[in-house]
């Protein structure tokens, strides 16, 4: 087990590798100069030339590389030309937005799926079943954008069950203390029963939205294992000693499912990202989907690059920690044969 | 291992003969289970009907396909879709199983029928401990702790023989190896002292020797706690040395039914007389696999006016009778109970 450790370790490293030197290039080699998108069209040859210099671009890629290479280890993560900040500065500042965002919609999709899935393959009729098939189908289906502009223009708009595109809280709310820079968490610490109101209402449509897709994929993922462990023989045999339907599907047959999710959780953090950046976008939600959206508009291309690595390195935490859970849980793979 | 001789139960031509000394723990009449299949309705058994005894060991034999695991299934409640029972009851003492709700037959299951499977392998949950699933398994039916428990689990894996029972209970399935985990089923199917054991080719997943032993080690058990077994098998070796009475399943029906002396001597029905002459072959007698006969058996989604055997049979093949009547089950003079139209059990006489 040690060495599967080191082995994933290894693998998680040249991973982030990787995707530091994938960031590095594909942003040096997309078409216009970014020089000249942040000095603006009125700059002359002399002052972009200028710019060029200052921002090591004439340097060659190798050189240009280690650079970035040996900021990065310093913990510069360079300067964003579009905003005039250090990107560090603004990751820390929006990161806990998003993060706050994030784990909302993980817990929503999870809880969702895994309801729904139980509900679907428990009862004995079969209407629950084609309900999950109907709505997983149209999850999956509609783009995450498209949603969120649809229920902003609806839910918000029209019938104002939730706020407009006003980011994390009603303006004029009190801010709670900064703790974890999570609105809803800091303000229960706080104890301000308002402003935790206020935050969750602003949280639960977009999150709600970004879920869409990984609960269509959770929930087929946990109907097909659920389904799939029914027709196990053990199952038989706990119900040949005498086990009732409930007890059987909750200490046999549900385990086997929720272990199959596990190794799903790094693709459903794909699934997040994605559907942060516009979401975050459409309702003006000031967290790190919303920065790099603008900043590839923008060309600002420190804080892409910035956002691809953290996004490369918490995927591989991401499915690090779930192959670790995954190993530890599974007695056939924690205990060897004796 | 040979129990054959002088087992204190009724056999099953006394029982036919009216003078049991005893009423059946399970009493068995016109079970009929199909599978509703896309493809048309598999009648897997029909109309099945028997009495089990206290201490007897009756065997089902028949080819693969013919119903045994269907009628096993049957008799718990535990027809998987799309199957279900479609007739006939099941009684158990006084107690009608067929029509049971979940909860009804669940008190049922593993306290007075207990089932053991054919693949010890796939018949345990892979991420529970064996002291889990045993100490569920008893908790069921008996109101004890669950450290009671696990000390009664304790005493029952020792009994059929894994060593160290204290320290093997907090082990995997994976951790044990096939014998030892048909030893465990043993031991959890027994746990609640079932009246009635029924084990679904319990062996045949297992090495030859291993087979040998766990056989005889549930035939022992049943023996000393005086449970009715149910053995079915492929194995016409161990039905002639460790079961009292055989019933013979053709397509879903029991063709023939009579004591294993009587059968070994003189089968009645030219399937059951087709498989013994197999026997003689020491091949097919040293795999102690059933053996082939000729041809092969007949679609069950077809509900044929004839003799289902007719096409493979040596008789009935010029026989208008057999093409067209099904023969219906006939007591003979030495007791067995036969569905063929030409049976007789003065040897010579049928043929
Ligand atoms: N789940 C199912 N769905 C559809 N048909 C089934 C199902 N289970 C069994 N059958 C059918 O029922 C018939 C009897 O099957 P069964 O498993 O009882 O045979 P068996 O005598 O136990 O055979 P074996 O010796 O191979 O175990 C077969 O024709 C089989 O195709
Ligand atoms: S009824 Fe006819 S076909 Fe069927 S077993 Fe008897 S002799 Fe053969
Ligand atoms: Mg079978």
């Amino acid at each position: 087990m040690i060495s599967t450790i080191f082995k994933r370790l290894g693998v998680a490293l040249a991973t982030v590798f990787g995707a530091s030197i994938f960031a590095f290039i594909l942003l040096r080699k997309i078409p216009g100069d970014p020089a000249r998108a942040i000095a603006g069209d009125a700059a002359t040859d002399d002052a972009i030339a200028a710019l060029r210099k200052s921002m090591g671009l004439d340097d060659n890629l190798f050189v240009q590389y280690g650079n970035y290479m040996g900021s990065l280890l310093r913990g510069d993560f360079g300067f964003s030309y579009s905003t005039g900040n250090s990107v560090g500065s603004l990751l820390a500042q929006r990161l806990p937005a998003t993060i706050e965002l994030g784990l909302l919609s993980v817990i929503i999709a999870i809880v969702a799926a895994v309801l729904a899935a139980s509900i679907a393959v428990y009862s004995r009729r079969r209407w629950p079943d084609r309900l999950l098939r109907i709505a997983s189908s149209l999850a999956m289906g509609s783009p995450p954008f498209w949603i969120a502009l649809l229920a902003l223009l609806v839910l918000s708009i029209q019938l104002g069950i939730f706020p407009g595109p006003e980011g994390r809280l009603s303006p004029g709310t009190l801010r709670p203390p900064n703790v974890t820079g999570m609105f809803t968490v800091d303000a229960l610490l706080a104890g301000q029963w308002g402003t935790f109101a206020n935050a969750g209402w602003h949280l639960i449509l977009p999150a709600t939205i970004i879920a869409l897709g990984p609960f269509a994929f959770l929930s087929r993922l946990y109907r097909n294992q659920l389904r799939g462990t029914l027709r196990e023989t053990f199952v038989t045999v706990a119900q040949s000693h005498g086990l009732r339907r409930f007890p059987v599907y909750s200490r046999h047959v549900a385990p086997h499912g929720l272990l199959a999710l596990l190794p799903a959780a790094s693709l459903l953090f794909a699934d997040l990202l994605a559907g942060s950046l516009l979401v975050e976008k459409v309702f003006g939600w000031p967290g790190i989907g919303s920065m790099t959206a603008d900043a590839i508009i923008q060309k600002d291309f420190a804080v892409v690059q910035a956002v691809l690595l953290l996004a490369a390195i918490l995927y591989v935490v991401v499915s690090l920690v779930a192959d670790l859970i995954m190993t530890a849980a599974d007695p056939r793979t924690r205990v060897g044969a004796r | 291992m040979s129990h054959t001789n002088a087992l204190p139960f009724p056999s099953r031509s006394m029982a036919r003969d009216g003078i049991p000394d005893q009423a059946p723990v399970l009493s068995v009449n016109g079970l009929t289970t199909s599978f509703y299949t896309a493809s048309g309705t598999v009648h897997a058994v029909r109309d099945v009907s028997f009495d089990l005894y206290k201490r007897q060991r009756l065997a089902i034999v028949g080819e693969s396909g013919s119903g045994k695991s269907a009628l096993a299934m049957s008799l718990v409640g535990l027809v998987p879709p799309p199957g279900r029972i479609v007739g006939g009851s099941v009684k158990l003492g006084g107690t009608e199983l067929v029509g049971l709700d979940d909860a009804g037959i669940s008190k049922i299951r593993g306290r007075d029928i207990g089932l053991v499977f054919q693949d010890p392998m796939a018949a345990l949950d892979p991420l529970k401990t064996i002291g889990t699933q045993f100490v569920e398994t008893i908790r069921v039916h008996q109101d004890v702790s669950a450290k009671v428990a696990r000390r009664m689990a304790c005493e029952l894996l020792a009994e059929v023989g894994v060593n160290d029972p204290g320290r093997r209970i907090a082990d995997y399935p994976h951790q044990y190896s096939g014998g030892m985990r048909q030893r465990v089923l043993i031991a959890m199917a027994i746990a609640n002292d079932p009246a009635v054991v029924i084990a679904d080719e319990p062996t045949t997943a297992l090495d030859v020797t291993t087979q040998a032993q766990v056989l005889d080690l549930l035939a022992k058990i049943c023996d000393e706690r005086g449970n009715a077994l149910v053995m079915i098998t492929h194995n016409l070796g161990i039905v002639e040395e460790l079961c009292d009475s055989v019933n013979v399943m053709y397509a879903g029906r029991f063709v023939e039914s009579s004591s294993t002396r009587s059968l070994f001597g003189a089968p009645a029905h030219p399937y059951s007389k087709a498989l013994l002459d197999c026997v003689i072959d020491p091949a097919t007698a040293k795999r102690g696999a059933l053996p082939a006969i000729p041809g092969s058996p007949p679609d069950l989604s077809v509900d044929e006016p004839g003799c289902p055997f007719v096409s493979r049979c040596p008789i009935g093949r010029d026989e208008l009778r057999c093409a067209t009547e099904r023969p219906e089950a006939r007591t003979l003079a030495g007791g067995a109970v036969v569905r063929c139209h030409f049976a007789s059990d003065t040897p010579g006489d049928a043929a």
